[in-house]
C-alpha cells in the first residue's frame, strides 16, 4: 500500500438534472461546466451557470451543494482500488465514465478518466468516513 | 542446523523442512498424535506458532526462532495472539481466469487459458497461497504471505487434486502414522522413520503408548513397527467445490473424480479435528439421525478444521452402511484454511453513520451526539428539560436535517402518489401540505410524513430519518413497475433542515426577516429568505408546538444556524436533542414509526384509520385492509399515564398478572408531572388499568397534549 496522504475534499458546487434520458441526451449544457453522468436520467453538473432541459418540462433542475470531491491521480486512483474497492471497476476501454459502489465501505462515486485520474466524489455527510478510512 | 522452539525446546531442522517435518525429525509429533498427511488436508499438525493458534504446521516452512506450542491435548486453544491486534493489509484483485491448483490438472488448464489469450492467476497452497473461501462472484479469498486478497474472476477452476483417505481404527490418533505422500516426502528428506511398514484396508487397530508399535490386522495378526503407512486410496480434495455448489466453478482433475469409499468405520475417530468417533456417530444415528447432514450437524463430525476433508470419506461409508444409499458429501463452509480474527475482518468496514452539517454546531455547544437511523444526532445539549421549556415556553431550534427528503416530478406524478399513499393527493393544493402514512402490500405502515404540493406535477415528499432510504427504493420500484412517468431526486444529505419551535418560533422568524404577511399557516409551505438564507419554509408541528421547518441547501446551514441562535437569544432560545424531541411528541401522541410500530402495524392497530382513504379506488396495502377489515383484530397502541418514574421502554405490560403487551415510548413529563407512555395491548377486553414494573398505570386518551391541537397553529 502506498503511504497515503489525507485526501484533500472540497465541496463541489453544482446543478442536480433528474429528467428524460433522450432529453438529457439533447440537452447542451453551459459552457464550462462538468458533466458527471450518475444515470441515464441523472446528471450531476459541477459549474455555477444554471442548466436548462429545453425538452423535458418535467426535468428537475436544482442547486446540488451535497458533494464533496477529491481529485485522485493514477497512482492513488489504483491504490484505492486495489486496497478499498471490493467490485470490479470499468476496465480502461470504458473510460471515461462514471463507476459509483462502495468504497472503504463508504457510497461513493469515481469519474474515472482515461489517463487513469479520478474524481472521487462522496456526500458531504459521509466525507468524514471516507476521508478517515483512505487515510 | 537452524532451531525453532517446540514447546519450548529447541529443536534443529533442515533447509526446507515445515515446522511439521521439523517436529518428526525430532523424534515428536507436531501435535498429539493422528495420522499426518503433510499436504494440508488434514487437521492433526495444527499448533500454536509464534502465538497464533490453528496454524497447520506442515504447511508453515520452519525458519529460525519460530515458536511452536501444541494445542492443549483434548481441548481448544484461547484465542489470541499479536496478529489479533495488527491490522492486515486486504487487497482486491482481479483476472479472467483463476485456477486453484498447480498439479497436473491445474498447470492443463492454466496453460489452455493462456493459449486462448486469457489472463490467468494459479493459486497453490505448496507456495504459501491458501484460497480459504469460494464466494458468489465467483470471488475468491486467498492468504498470501503478506495479505488476505480478495480475487474476483469471470471464470475460476478448482484443480485441488485428491487426498488420501487416513485410518479409522483403535489407535488411530497415535503418533508414527502416515499417508504414502507424507512418508516419501519424509523419507526424501532424510527422515528416519525406524521400522515402517505398509496396510491397506486390512488395518483394523493400531497399538501403542502415544505412538505406534503395532499394527493389527484382519486376520488377527500384529506386525510390531515404529512406523505405519497407511495406503487406503484417495478421496477428492473437494473442501472449495463443496463450498461452492451455486457458484459457477469448474472442477477438473481429480478434484472431479468419483473414488470409491473406504469401508464403514466400526471403531476409532472418524473426524479427528473434532475427535468425534465411530461410537459417537452410533449414538447419533440411534437417536433418529439419518441423514448425511443431520448426522454431522448432530454429531460436529466435519465441522472442524478439515471441514470434511479427512472424515468425509468415512462418514458417508458409514452413512452409507446403515441406509444402504451413498450419499452425496455435504456443503463446505469457509474458511477451508483457518484464519485469524485480524485476517477475517481484514477490509471490513461498520457501517457509516452520516453527520449533519451542524456537527460541529452540535459539538460546540456540548451536546451528546449518538447514533440515530444513520446518523449522528444530538441527543442531549446538557439538560433535557431545559431543552423542553424553551419548546414548550419560549422557541427551540432543532437540526432534523436527517430527514428524508424527496422532490418528485413529472406528467405522472398525482397519479403515482395516490397509488403510493392511502390518503388524497389529488386535493392538496399548490402551497399546501398534508401528513401521511405509506403502506406496504401486507397494508403494514412502512414510514410516515409529509406531501408538500408544489406546482401541478411537482411535490416534496419527506419521511424519517431511519426510513428515507427505504423510502426511495419503495417509490422507484413502484413507480417503475406501474410504467409511470415522474422523475424521482433523493436529497436527504444535499439539503439541511432545522426545526424552529415554540411559542415564540413566529417572533423568532419575525426577526430573521419574514414578515407575518408571508409567514405560512399551519400545514402551508413557501419559499422565503430565513436571515439571509434561501429556505423551504414548512409549517407544521412534532413537538406540538408551532413550528416552522427550514429547509436549505446544507453549505448554509451553519450560517443559518448560528444566526437564528443569535437572533433568539433575547427569546430564551436553546437548541433541543432527541430526547426532548422525544419527549415533545410523545405528549401529542405522535407515533415513531419502528418505535411504536411493529413490522404488521396496521393503520387500525396504532389508531390512525383517519389517514387511511378507503374510497380511493387504488393504493398499496387497499387489497390487504379491506381483506382484513372486518377481521377482529385484538392489538391496539394505547395511551398510558402513570406516576413517575417512567418505565424503561420495552417493559412489559401486564394484566391480573397475565403480559397483554410492552411499553414502546415513556417519558416523565415535566409539564405533567407524571410519566406518559405509549403501549401494546394485544388481546380483549382491552384494560383500563393495567400494571408495569408492578405499579398501576391507566389508558388515556391521546394526544396528552393540546388534544385541540391549538397551540401548533398559533
Amino acid at each position: 500500500m502506498l503511504a497515503c496522504e489525507p485526501l484533500t475534499f472540497e465541496s463541489m458546487v453544482g446543478w442536480r438534472i433528474i429528467a428524460d434520458p433522450d432529453a438529457i441526451d439533447a440537452t447542451p449544457w453551459p459552457a464550462g461546466s462538468r458533466v458527471v453522468r450518475i444515470s441515464p436520467d441523472d446528471v450531476f453538473l459541477i459549474g455555477a451557470v444554471e442548466p436548462t432541459v429545453p425538452t423535458d418540462p418535467h426535468a428537475i433542475v436544482t442547486p446540488e451543494h451535497g458533494f464533496a470531491g477529491a481529485t485522485l491521480t493514477a497512482e492513488r486512483t489504483a491504490d484505492i482500488a486495489l486496497h478499498h474497492i471490493e467490485w470490479m471497476l470499468p476496465n480502461e476501454g470504458a473510460r471515461p465514465c462514471v463507476a459509483q459502489g462502495q468504497i472503504a465501505g463508504v457510497p461513493a462515486k469515481l469519474v474515472l478518466h482515461t489517463d487513469g485520474t479520478a474524481l472521487l466524489l462522496v456526500a458531504c455527510a459521509a466525507r468524514h468516513e471516507l476521508e478517515e478510512r483512505l487515510a | 542446523m537452524s532451531r525453532v522452539v517446540y514447546d519450548g525446546t529447541p529443536i534443529e531442522y533442515q533447509a526446507g523442512d515445515s515446522l511439521a517435518m521439523a517436529a518428526v525429525r525430532a523424534g515428536a509429533h507436531p501435535a498429539h498424535g493422528g495420522t499426518l498427511c503433510l499436504a494440508g488436508d488434514c487437521g492433526n499438525c495444527v499448533a500454536i506458532v509464534d502465538g497464533t493458534p490453528w496454524v497447520r504446521t506442515c504447511q508453515t516452512p520452519a525458519r529460525p526462532g519460530v515458536t511452536v506450542r501444541r494445542h492443549p491435548n483434548g481441548s481448544h486453544p484461547s484465542p489470541g495472539g499479536p496478529e489479533h491486534h495488527s491490522q492486515v493489509t486486504v487487497r482486491h484483485r482481479t483476472a479472467d481466469h483463476v485456477i486453484v491448483g498447480a498439479g497436473d490438472s491445474g498447470v492443463a488448464a492454466a496453460m489452455a487459458q493462456r493459449d486462448a489469450g486469457h489472463e490467468v492467476v494459479v493459486f497453490d497452497a505448496a507456495n504459501g497461497d491458501e484460497v480459504v473461501g469460494v464466494f458468489d462472484g465467483p470471488s475468491l479469498v486467498v492468504r498470501r504471505v503478506d495479505a488476505i486478497e480478495h480475487w474476483h474472476a469471470h471464470h475460476i477452476t478448482l484443480a485441488t487434486g485428491a487426498a488420501e483417505v487416513q485410518p479409522v481404527c483403535p489407535g488411530n490418533m497415535l503418533a508414527g502414522s502416515y499417508t504414502p505422500r507424507a512418508a516419501a516426502a519424509l523419507q526424501a528428506a532424510g527422515i528416519d522413520l525406524g521400522t515402517v511398514i505398509t496396510v491397506g484396508h486390512e488395518l483394523v487397530a493400531l497399538h501403542g503408548d502415544g505412538r505406534v508399535r503395532e499394527a493389527e490386522l484382519a486376520d488377527g495378526s500384529r506386525m510390531a513397527c515404529d512406523s505405519v503407512i497407511a495406503d487406503l486410496g484417495s478421496a477428492p480434495r473437494d473442501v472449495l467445490a463443496r463450498m461452492a455448489p451455486m457458484v459457477p466453478v469448474e472442477v477438473v482433475g481429480s478434484a472431479a473424480e468419483s473414488h470409491a469409499l473406504p469401508p464403514a468405520p466400526s471403531a476409532g475417530f472418524v473426524c479427528t479435528c473434532g475427535k468425534v468417533t465411530v461410537e459417537d456417530l452410533e449414538g447419533v444415528w440411534a437417536k433418529g439421525f439419518r441423514d448425511l447432514e443431520l448426522v454431522k450437524r448432530a454429531s460436529l463430525c466435519g465441522v472442524g478444521t478439515c471441514q470434511g476433508g479427512m472424515c468425509m470419506p468415512h462418514l458417508r461409508s458409514f452413512v452409507a452402511d446403515r441406509s444402504g444409499v451413498e450419499p452425496r458429501p455435504f456443503t463446505g463452509r469457509p474458511a477451508a484454511r483457518q484464519v485469524t480474527l485480524g485476517e477475517a475482518a481484514a477490509g471490513s468496514h461498520i457501517d457509516t453513520f452520516r453527520r449533519t452539517p451542524l456537527h460541529g454546531e452540535h459539538e460546540a455547544l456540548g451536546a451528546t451526539l449518538d447514533k440515530f437511523g444513520g446518523w449522528f444526532r444530538p441527543w442531549n445539549y446538557g439538560d433535557a428539560v431545559e431543552e423542553y421549556w424553551a419548546a414548550r415556553e419560549a422557541v427551540s431550534l432543532g437540526d432534523v436535517s436527517t430527514l428524508g427528503k424527496m422532490l418528485v416530478s413529472g406528467p405522472d406524478v398525482v397519479e403515482a402518489l395516490e397509488r403510493l399513499y392511502p390518503n388524497n393527493v389529488h386535493d392538496i393544493k399548490i402551497g399546501r401540505s398534508r401528513y401521511v402514512i405509506n403502506l406496504n402490500e401486507r397494508g403494514h405502515v412502512l414510514d410516515d410524513g409529509m406531501i408538500c404540493r408544489e406546482g401541478d406535477t411537482r411535490f416534496l415528499l419527506t419521511f424519517t430519518s431511519g426510513g428515507a432510504s427505504t423510502a426511495e427504493m419503495w417509490v422507484r420500484d413502484w413507480i417503475e413497475t406501474w410504467g409511470l412517468k415522474v422523475h424521482v431526486l433523493d436529497r436527504t444529505v444535499s439539503h439541511g433542515a432545522i426545526n424552529v419551535t415554540g411559542p415564540l418560533a413566529g417572533e423568532l422568524m419575525r426577526r430573521a426577516g419574514v414578515a407575518d404577511e408571508d409567514r405560512p399557516k399551519f400545514l402551508q409551505h413557501r419559499h422565503l429568505t430565513v436571515a439571509g438564507v434561501p429556505c423551504h419554509v414548512m409549517r407544521l408541528s412534532f413537538t406540538g408546538e408551532a413550528s416552522y421547518e427550514l429547509h436549505h441547501q446544507i453549505d448554509r446551514s451553519v450560517e443559518l444556524w448560528r444566526a437564528l441562535m443569535e437572533l433568539g437569544r433575547p427569546l430564551g432560545i436553546k437548541p433541543h436533542g432527541l430526547q426532548a424531541l422525544f419527549g415533545m411528541r410523545l405528549e401529542k401522541g405522535h407515533v415513531i414509526v419502528g418505535q411504536d410500530t411493529e413490522l404488521d402495524s396496521s393503520p387500525r392497530r396504532i389508531n390512525m384509520d383517519w389517514a387511511v382513504k378507503m374510497d380511493k379506488p387504488d393504493f398499496v396495502g387497499r387489497a390487504a385492509l379491506a381483506r382484513t377489515a372486518n377481521l377482529p383484530d385484538e392489538r391496539r397502541l394505547f395511551g398510558f399515564t402513570m406516576d413517575g418514574p417512567a418505565p424503561l421502554e420495552g417493559s412489559v405490560i401486564r394484566v391480573g398478572g397475565d403480559v397483554v403487551g410492552h411499553v414502546t415510548s415513556s417519558w416523565d413529563s415535566p409539564l405533567f408531572g407524571h410519566a406518559v407512555l405509549l403501549g401494546w395491548q394485544k388481546r380483549e377486553p382491552h384494560a383500563d388499568l393495567v400494571q408495569i414494573d408492578g405499579r398501576d398505570a391507566r389508558v388515556s386518551p391521546v394526544p396528552f397534549y393540546d388534544p385541540e391541537g391549538a397551540r401548533a397553529r398559533m
